[in-house]
């Protein structure tokens, strides 16, 4: 039987688990018939069987992606000259993104414990653990989203109220929003796997991705459309001499940004989404088979929510070549007065 | 869980009454037979709605460019619009090919922003106003400060661009000393904060960087004056 199913994630997966009960019911005629069946999940002969994924590609990315989002958290602390609001949220992305690798990871040397069997897996200090570390990750889940959110919001008033940046975007409001998201994440996250069971918690996490991600997206798009028209007028300011030229490198550029504003937004959707399209299937079609057998790939959805991890600094923070300086000086330079 | 039934089954050989084990959900289970289309549908539907998602997203944006073309019937409305000041009036002069952002007025407030930046110049140039100055020096040296080292996506090219033409000048710790410097870079290049780590590196690449020499060599002067007003 699959092991990371039975140590967690067991609401998500098995809808049917104990879907059986003992009853009383008269037998007429004396005949005994012998209706026990095997397990609900492999009674039914399923075309669609559970893709597992080897134990050793989630360690690979959690092990990664927590060197990388350390990395940067570190250096975000240790650099003054990155401490500002911006910086700030990305480290705090880096730091949920840190937490949801780490318990990853640890989930992954339970279940190999457990396997080995080492672990029981149904004693109550393990159940216990299992709770803590899901509401890590539900915490890390949900800090990752609301990272996003500041991100682009911080991105929108410095573009919308570029002098007023300064008055509106203080260290004090950042920290203090900083404080918020990250005490609401985590009582969410106890409630939210307290609570697991009712469906109220689960439309409530996946209302709240819509909308973080349609606020995102109207954010992103609405500073682009503002780019465009802003580089526009640029352009129609400058010299006719050189008009063709300019017009194709214009091209060329404005590729570049369509390109990287896809990238922000798609690799967000692409990672994010099919997970909580499980979340709806769970609530909305536990036996349909058509529903059945995308809820048979759950692993490889998680693999790629913990793999937007791995890929999150590449977007945010490694494109800043104060951050990238500060990295060369942190690996490379053993002393720190030897670089400058 | 025969033995359970054998059990029972001893026991209440008098009743009728056997233990037996029913599925909690009456429906049938999850069958596969008589599936009208390919059991993986809802996958291949899901991964290919979201792959024409992305990729119309990337094409509306590309459009959105496509419809901003440039075009050159109004240069003498544009500069109407923003009156001859010493930073428009070097722009039709003839440029060098590696050319630095210089004016990049956003919309109506950015208009603001950069009418602000010109009555600074003035400012600094006729009254002495100390107290403007120094504030303005601030938030121009901080917005400077923050895009140098606090862009992100995207900033990394103009960063480059601006480092080669500055002789690599190293970053340094310290916030007041290399205040002026970047200053300096900062006029020539003109950055709004934060602006650019979005778009400014695609859009508005070396390319459309228009470089203002006059102003540079304003700028010059004037890093020496914050130099001796911030001190």
């Amino acid at each position: 039987d699959d092991a990371s199913s039975k140590f967690s994630y067991q609401a998500l997966r098995e809808t049917r688990q104990d879907s059986r009960r003992p009853t009383i019911t008269p037998q007429h005629g004396g005949k005994t018939t012998n209706q026990l069946t095997m397990n609900a999940t492999t009674a039914n002969q399923s075309d669609c069987l559970e893709v597992k994924v080897p134990v050793s590609l989630f360690f690979i990315i959690g092990v990664v992606s927590l060197a990388e989002n350390m990395l940067v958290v570190v250096a975000v602390i240790r650099n003054r000259n990155l401490h500002s609001p911006m910086y700030c949220f990305i480290c705090s992305l880096a730091a949920f993104n840190t937490i949801a690798s780490l318990t990853k990871t640890w989930e992954n040397l339970m279940i190999v414990f457990a396997n080995v069997g080492q672990l029981e897996k149904k004693g109550f200090s393990e159940k216990n653990l299992d709770d803590v570390m899901d509401s890590l990750l539900c915490m890390s889940f949900m800090g990752s989203i609301f990272s996003f959110l500041a991100i682009a919001v911080d991105r929108y008033i410095t573009i919308f109220h570029a002098l007023r940046y300064h008055n509106i975007m203080t260290m004090q409001r950042t920290k203090a929003v900083l404080g918020v998201i990250w005490i609401s994440c985590g009582v969410s996250a106890v409630l939210m796997v307290r609570f697991f069971d009712s469906k109220l918690i689960m439309i409530c996490f996946v209302v709240f991705f819509v909308v973080s991600l349609a606020i995102i997206c109207f954010l992103y798009i609405y500073m682009f459309m503002l780019a465009r028209i802003h580089a526009r007028k640029i352009a129609a300011l400058s010299t006719s001499g050189r008009g063709k030229c300019r017009r194709q490198r214009w091209w060329g550029s404005s590729m570049r940004g369509s390109l990287t504003l896809t990238i922000l937004f798609g690799v967000f959707v692409v990672c994010w989404t099919p997970f909580f399209l499980h979340l709806i299937i769970i609530m909305v079609c536990p036996m349909n088979p058509y529903c059945e057998c995308y809820r048979s790939l759950f692993q490889l959805h998680v693999v790629l929510l913990m793999s937007h991890a791995l890929i999150d600094p590449a977007i945010y923070a490694f494109r800043s070549a104060e951050l990238r300086h500060t990295f060369r000086k942190m690996l490379l330079c053993s002393d720190w007065n030897w670089c400058s | 869980m025969s033995d359970f039934n054998n059990r029972s089954q001893t026991s209440t050989r008098r009743s009728d009454y056997v233990w037996q084990y029913e599925y909690y959900d009456d429906e049938e289970p999850v069958s596969f037979e008589g599936l009208k289309a390919h059991r993986y549908s809802i996958v291949i539907g899901f991964w290919v709605g979201l792959a024409v998602f992305v990729i119309f997203m990337f094409f509306v944006l590309t459009l959105l460019t496509k419809t901003g073309a440039p075009h050159q019937e109004n240069p003498d409305s544009a500069e109407k619009r923003h009156p001859p000041s010493s930073c428009l009036v070097d722009i039709h002069a003839p440029q060098d090919e590696n050319d630095k952002a210089f004016c990049r007025p956003l919309l109506t407030e950015s208009r603001s922003y950069f009418h602000f930046y010109i009555n600074e110049e003035d400012q600094r140039q006729g009254k002495q106003k100390p107290e403007d100055e120094s504030l303005g020096k601030h938030k121009w040296a901080r917005a400077q400060q923050r895009t140098r080292g606090t862009s992100s996506s995207g900033m990394d090219e103009m960063e480059e661009d601006v480092e080669e033409a500055e002789g690599h000048q190293p970053l340094r710790g310290q916030m007041e000393e290399s205040k002026a410097d970047r200053e300096c870079s900062f006029f020539s290049q003109f950055n709004i904060p934060n602006f650019v780590n979005l778009e400014q590196s695609s859009t508005l690449g070396e390319d459309d960087l228009l470089y203002e020499p006059s102003v540079v060599q304003e700028c010059q002067s004037h890093s020496q004056d914050a130099h001796r007003d911030i001190h």
